[in-house]
């Protein structure tokens, strides 16, 4: 019963243009707020199912534990969720970055992850709402998980959805040790108006 | 106007310098400040409880990514110290909050003010803290002999599957012990079933203090008992035995008018490379039971791989 959506090559590019140009300047601004030059990589943008979402986050060095976030985003029509996943070997610089003076246990780690993703997921979702023309709501952020193997934070058999496009950005911070992966996932119903807004922007 | 003084979120409006702006009915009833005591005041001399350094640098973020920030229960419980809504029936002493901190744009397209907003999530805080009680309590009780508070048999096997991979692993020596109450029928029919009951309770308390934290110690069956000594060989499992044994036999149980006297036979069986699975460390174990009884009980006899036909 599986449709599966195709993009073209023209969309791709597109939406791999569109997300460029918003990271960009994503990572400008958080260069100025952390003092830091902020390295993007391209990013892969890919229809996907639940069961490869895992695949995705292949920037990621997961012979170590990481740490997740997500948080839901919805407006015009196209809703999806932001995931963010860092190298537990990040935390001591990402506290260094974001002045954290205190020491790191559990409570101060569950804070310095959320206000980390909160900056990075914020500043990737805006950057593409504002090209394409939308102010989306935000829904709260949500720990997924700490300091767990990446294959326990994806139960696919448990999915509710079957296909969702996904585009992956991974973060390297100059200077520090902060690896980290962005996974912007939009639900199957968003594409289509996704594309359509596309379509406006190519024209 | 109207609708942001009675709408059941708190909203405070911040210049660059923390003055309050904006300070809505939801602040005033809970923080019993007015308009009047707070309007043109500091943030920080009016609550010196909040973090001031971290609340800065996500300010700071709002106004430098001209983006929303929000902060969880989860990561902070609360940022202002507010009473329970429920101050009878309530099962926590604050207000647990979510808050979004959001950046207001004038109309040069500047921000020089932002807008926090506080939302009572504690009903959902205190059911999630009730949930992760309980699961706690299940996954106790899903693990406990509820007559003698010893791991039960599910639980018990699973610990010996997973000494007996350990073993496959490390080589570590591992010796069980399966031992059951002499003629417990006899104590039934004799002294009624509440006096073979309260046999079996005293066993389990005398098992527990005749072995080591480490050890694991299971209700097998109706008065048959497994214990997995870790790190101990069959030699060092025999003086265990012994000890138990005499403990045993020492204890007088004194149930309503009666006076019983118990005993227990006991088989040892060291874990070695020729058992296969965790099923023929048990049936050693067993074989060393049987024999055991038929030396005439009260005894402990240690079964070896090599005495196997």
């Amino acid at each position: 019963m599986t449709i599966s959506i195709n993009l073209s090559d023209e969309q791709r590019d597109a939406l791999l243009d569109l997300t460029t140009i918003s990271m960009g300047e994503a990572g400008d601004r958080l260069g100025k707020l952390l003092d830091t030059f902020v390295d993007l990589s391209t990013p892969h943008v890919e229809i996907m199912g639940p069961s490869d979402i895992a695949m995705a986050l292949h920037s990621l060095d997961c012979s170590d534990t990481i740490s997740g976030v997500c948080q839901g985003f919805i407006g015009g029509g196209i809703a999806g969720e932001a995931m963010i996943f860092f190298n537990d070997t990040s935390f001591i610089d990402l506290a260094h970055l974001m002045n954290y003076d205190d020491e790191l246990d559990e409570q101060a780690e569950r804070e310095l992850l959320m206000d980390t993703s909160n900056v990075l997921i914020g500043a990737c979702i805006k950057g593409l709402a504002e090209h394409i023309d939308l102010i989306f709501s935000f829904g709260s952020p949500l720990i997924l998980g700490q300091h767990l193997r990446l294959d326990e934070f994806f139960k696919p058999e448990k999915a509710l959805w079957s296909q969702a496009l996904v585009t992956e950005i991974n973060y390297r911070l100059e200077g520090y040790n902060v690896n980290c992966d962005l996974l912007m996932i939009m639900t199957e119903s968003s594409i289509d108006r996704l594309l359509r807004r596309l379509d406006i922007l190519l024209n | 106007m109207d609708v942001l003084q009675n709408i059941d979120i708190g909203l405070l409006v911040l210049d660059e310098d923390f003055n309050i702006q904006l300070w809505n009915r939801f602040m005033q009833n809970h923080s019993a400040l007015s308009p009047t005591d707070v309007l043109g005041k500091q943030l920080f001399d009016l609550f010196p409880e909040l973090p001031e350094a971290w609340f800065r640098r996500k300010v700071q973020s709002v106004m430098v990514l001209r983006n929303t920030a929000f902060t969880t229960w989860e990561q902070r419980p609360y940022l202002f110290p507010f009473h329970n809504y429920r101050p009878v029936s309530g099962v926590t002493e604050y207000m647990y909050q979510n808050s979004t901190i959001m950046p207001l744009t004038d109309t040069t397209g500047n921000i020089k003010n932002i807008c926090v907003m506080i939302y009572d999530v504690t009903e959902v805080v205190a059911n999630r803290l009730q949930l992760q009680q309980a699961n706690q309590e299940l996954y106790v009780i899903s693990r406990t002999d509820g007559l003698t508070g010893l791991f039960n048999r599910k639980h018990w096997e699973e610990a010996l599957n997973s000494e007996f991979r350990r073993f496959v692993r490390y080589n570590h020596p591992c010796t069980l012990l399966m031992f059951d109450i002499d003629h417990f029928k006899r104590v039934n029919d004799t002294y009624g079933h509440p006096a073979g009951d309260e046999v079996i309770r005293q066993t389990a308390s005398v098992l527990k203090q005749s072995i080591r934290e480490i050890d694991i110690a299971g209700r097998y069956g109706g008065e048959e008992f497994g214990v997995i000594l870790i790190d101990t060989d069959a030699e060092g499992a025999f003086v265990v035995a012994e000890r138990i044994r005499a403990a045993m036999e020492k204890n007088t149980i004194y149930h309503e008018s009666h006076v019983i006297n118990y005993t227990i036979s006991i088989g040892i069986a060291e874990l070695d490379a020729a058992m296969t699975e965790p099923t023929m460390w048990v049936d050693s174990a067993d074989r060393g039971l049987y024999r055991a009884k038929r030396a005439g009980r009260n005894r402990s006899v240690v079964f070896s791989s090599g005495e196997r036909d």
